[in-house]
C-alpha cells in the first residue's frame, strides 16, 4: 500500500506543514504517487533570493526513500556539473549515504525542503551568479562514493571501505567476522561499536548499493581520486556524539 | 504600503527591458531559429513573425515567451501537403538543432547541446498555412485533441489581448500560474481574465485580481472561453477540462485565505530589487547560515 493511505496522518501533517511553509507548493497525488509541484524559494531571513519552478515526486514508501527532485522550469541545464542527471532530469541533491547528517529518518518533510533541498538551490544560484559551489561537491559516480567513505571511515584503502560496506549491508553482522579494519582482530574485539553507530546512520539499501558501485569501479576509483587521510573525518565526529 | 501600490511594484519588478540578459537571449535565438526554418525551407516562401507576450504586452520576467509563427501561402505544397505534414517537417527541421517538444498547435523549443541541455529558451515555433490570398487567417494542425485543424488569426489574438483594458491583471495572474505551476495555457488563462473581468475594468488592480481569483475558487466549473479568432469552430473546452478547473479552484481558494490573512505580499513575496554585488553576498550569507550539503550524481 502506498504511504499515503498506508498513513493519512502522515500525509495530513506533512501536507499542513509544507502548504503553510511554501505557499506555492501543491500536494498533487497522479498514478499513486504524491508529487509537490510550484515555485520554490531560496530564502535568506524570510527575503527570496530566487525561485525555481520544481517538481519533488516522493517516493511510494516515503519517507524511508530519497524523494526524487526536478527542476522543471527549463533553467537549470541537464548537466552533469549542475548535478543534474542529462538523461533523466533528476536533480542530485545529496548522496544518499549522508541522509542521516542532512535529513536524518523520522525527520519531517519540510525538513528535506529547508534543509538539503534548499541548499541545493542555493548553490545553483549562487553558481549561475559565477560563484564556487558554497558547500563543495561530491564527485560524480563512484569517485563520489569513495570521497565520502574516505571522510567518514578516514581511509583511503577500497578494500577497507568495501569491507565496512558489506558489514553495513549484511542483514546480522556477526562477532566473529573480521574486522572491516583488516588489522586481523575479530569485529567483536575492534570496531564493533562503530559498525553498530554506523548501521545506525545508513541505510542497508543504500550501504548495499554503494558497495556494489566501488566493487564496479574498483581500483580505478581510488586512481580517480586524490588519496589522503583526513585528520577529522565525519566517523570521528559522529563517534563523538 | 496599499494592496494595489504593492502589486504595482510587484507588475515593475517583473518588467524585462530590451538590455536585459532575458530579451538579449530571447533575440539571438529568435535570429538562430529563423534561420534554422528558413535553411531548412529553402524553397518555400514563407511568412515568419513574432508574437508572444512582448507583443501582447504581457511579458513577466518569471513567464516571457516568443511565438514565431511560420506560414505558408495557401496552395504551397513545398513545406508538406498537409497541415500536419507541415508541422512534422517543421518539428523535423528544428530538432536538428533543438530538442523540440510538441505542445498543442506549437513547438516548444529546448537547448540539445552539451551546456544547454534541457534549458527552456521561452520560444515557440507555430508551423501553419494561410487560409487564402489575403495572408490573415491560418490553419495550424493541432497535435493533441479530437480536432487536428485549428482557424486562428494571428492579429485577432494580438489585438484582444492589447486592447483588453486589463492587461496589469492577466500579467499578475500569469505570474500566479507560474508560481503555483497550474498547467493552464497562457492563452487560455489571458481569455479566462478578460472574460471574468469584462465588466470590472475601471476597477483597482487589487479588486480586479480578487474579483478574478474568486470568480475562480466559486465558479470555475462554469468556466468556458472563446478563442476570438474563430469564436464558433475552435473548440478550447478541452483545454479546460474538469481537473484543471478543480485545480484552479482550489489553489484561487488557497490564495484568497493568504490575502485575507496575511495581505498580498503572503502571495507574491517581498519585492526587493538588489545589485549584483549585493546580492552576492546575501548569498554568501544565505550559504553561511543553510545546511552544508553537498549534491552528487550517481553516474560518472
Amino acid at each position: 500500500m502506498i504511504w499515503q493511505r498506508k498513513n493519512p496522518f502522515l500525509y495530513g501533517r506533512e501536507r499542513a506543514e509544507v502548504e503553510s511553509h511554501f505557499p506555492d507548493l501543491h500536494f498533487i497525488e497522479e498514478h499513486g504517487f504524491v508529487f509537490l509541484r510550484g515555485s520554490f524559494p531560496v530564502l535568506y531571513e524570510g527575503r527570496p533570493l530566487d525561485r525555481y519552478t520544481i517538481e519533488v515526486q516522493l517516493a511510494r514508501n516515503h519517507p524511508a526513500e530519497l524523494p526524487i527532485v526536478r527542476e522543471i522550469g527549463g533553467r537549470i541545464p541537464h548537466h552533469s556539473d549542475r548535478h543534474v542527471n542529462a538523461d533523466t532530469g533528476i536533480a542530485c541533491v545529496l548522496i544518499p549515504d549522508e541522509r542521516w547528517r542532512l535529513w536524518p529518518v523520522g525527520e519531517s518533510l519540510l525538513g528535506y525542503l529547508t534543509g538539503p533541498l534548499h541548499s541545493f538551490f542555493l548553490a545553483q544560484t549562487m553558481v549561475e551568479e559565477g560563484e564556487p559551489w558554497p558547500f563543495g561537491q561530491w564527485a560524480h559516480g563512484p569517485k563520489g562514493v569513495f570521497q565520502f567513505y574516505r571522510e567518514l571511515l578516514d581511509t583511503t584503502e577500497l578494500k577497507v571501505m568495501i569491507a565496512y560496506l558489506a558489514c553495513l549491508s549484511a542483514e546480522n553482522p556477526k562477532g566473529h567476522w573480521p574486522c572491516p579494519c583488516q588489522n586481523g582482530k575479530r569485529l567483536r574485539d575492534c570496531h564493533s561499536a562503530e559498525i553498530k553507530n554506523l548501521r545506525r546512520n545508513i541505510s542497508r539499501k543504500d550501504a548495499a548499493a554503494s558497495l556494489a558501485i566501488l566493487k564496479t569501479a574498483g581500483v580505478s576509483a581510488i586512481e580517480l581520486t586524490e588519496a589522503k587521510p583526513l585528520a577529522n573525518s565525519l566517523c570521528n565526529r559522529l563517534n563523538h556524539r | 504600503m496599499t494592496a494595489d501600490e504593492y502589486l504595482k511594484e510587484v507588475l515593475v519588478s517583473q518588467d524585462l527591458g530590451d538590455d536585459s540578459d532575458e530579451m538579449k537571449a530571447l533575440q539571438k535565438h529568435r535570429a538562430e531559429v529563423e534561420k534554422v526554418i528558413r535553411d531548412s525551407f529553402e524553397e518555400t516562401a514563407l511568412t515568419i513573425r513574432y508574437a508572444g507576450s512582448k507583443a501582447k504586452g504581457t511579458m513577466d520576467k518569471e513567464s516571457y515567451d516568443l511565438d514565431i509563427v511560420s506560414y505558408v501561402c495557401s496552395g504551397d505544397d513545398t513545406a508538406g501537403e498537409t497541415l500536419e505534414a507541415i508541422y512534422e517537417n517543421h518539428k523535423k527541421a528544428l530538432a536538428k538543432s533543438y530538442f523540440v517538444e510538441p505542445k498543442g498547435s506549437a513547438l516548444r523549443l529546448k537547448g540539445c547541446g552539451p551546456d544547454d541541455l534541457g534549458v527552456d529558451f521561452h520560444i515557440d515555433v507555430v508551423p501553419g498555412r494561410f487560409t487564402d490570398e489575403t495572408k490573415t487567417d491560418a490553419y495550424l494542425f493541432q497535435s493533441n485533441g479530437d480536432k487536428k485543424r485549428l482557424k486562428t488569426n494571428l492579429d485577432v489574438h494580438l489585438d484582444h489581448v492589447r486592447d483588453s483594458g486589463v492587461i496589469d491583471a492577466i500579467r499578475l495572474a500569469k505570474l500566479w500560474k507560474v508560481r503555483n505551476c497550474i498547467p493552464i495555457r497562457t492563452f487560455v488563462l489571458e481569455l479566462a481574465v478578460i472574460k471574468l473581468l469584462e465588466d470590472h475594468k475601471k476597477k483597482s488592480i487589487s479588486a480586479q485580481m480578487e474579483l478574478f481569483l474568486t470568480e475562480l475558487r466559486d465558479h470555475s466549473a462554469d468556466l468556458c472561453v472563446e478563442d476570438p479568432a474563430n469564436p464558433h469552430g475552435n473548440d478550447l473546452s478541452q483545454c479546460l477540462d474538469d481537473t484543471l478547473k478543480n485545480q484552479l479552484s482550489n489553489v484561487a481558494k488557497r490564495t484568497l485565505q493568504q490575502i485575507e490573512t496575511s495581505g498580498w505580499e503572503a502571495v507574491f513575496g517581498k519585492i526587493e530589487k538588489l545589485e549584483k554585488a549585493a546580492r552576492i553576498e546575501i548569498l554568501r550569507s544565505a550559504g553561511a547560515a543553510a545546511t552544508p550539503s553537498r549534491p552528487w550524481l550517481p553516474k560518472a
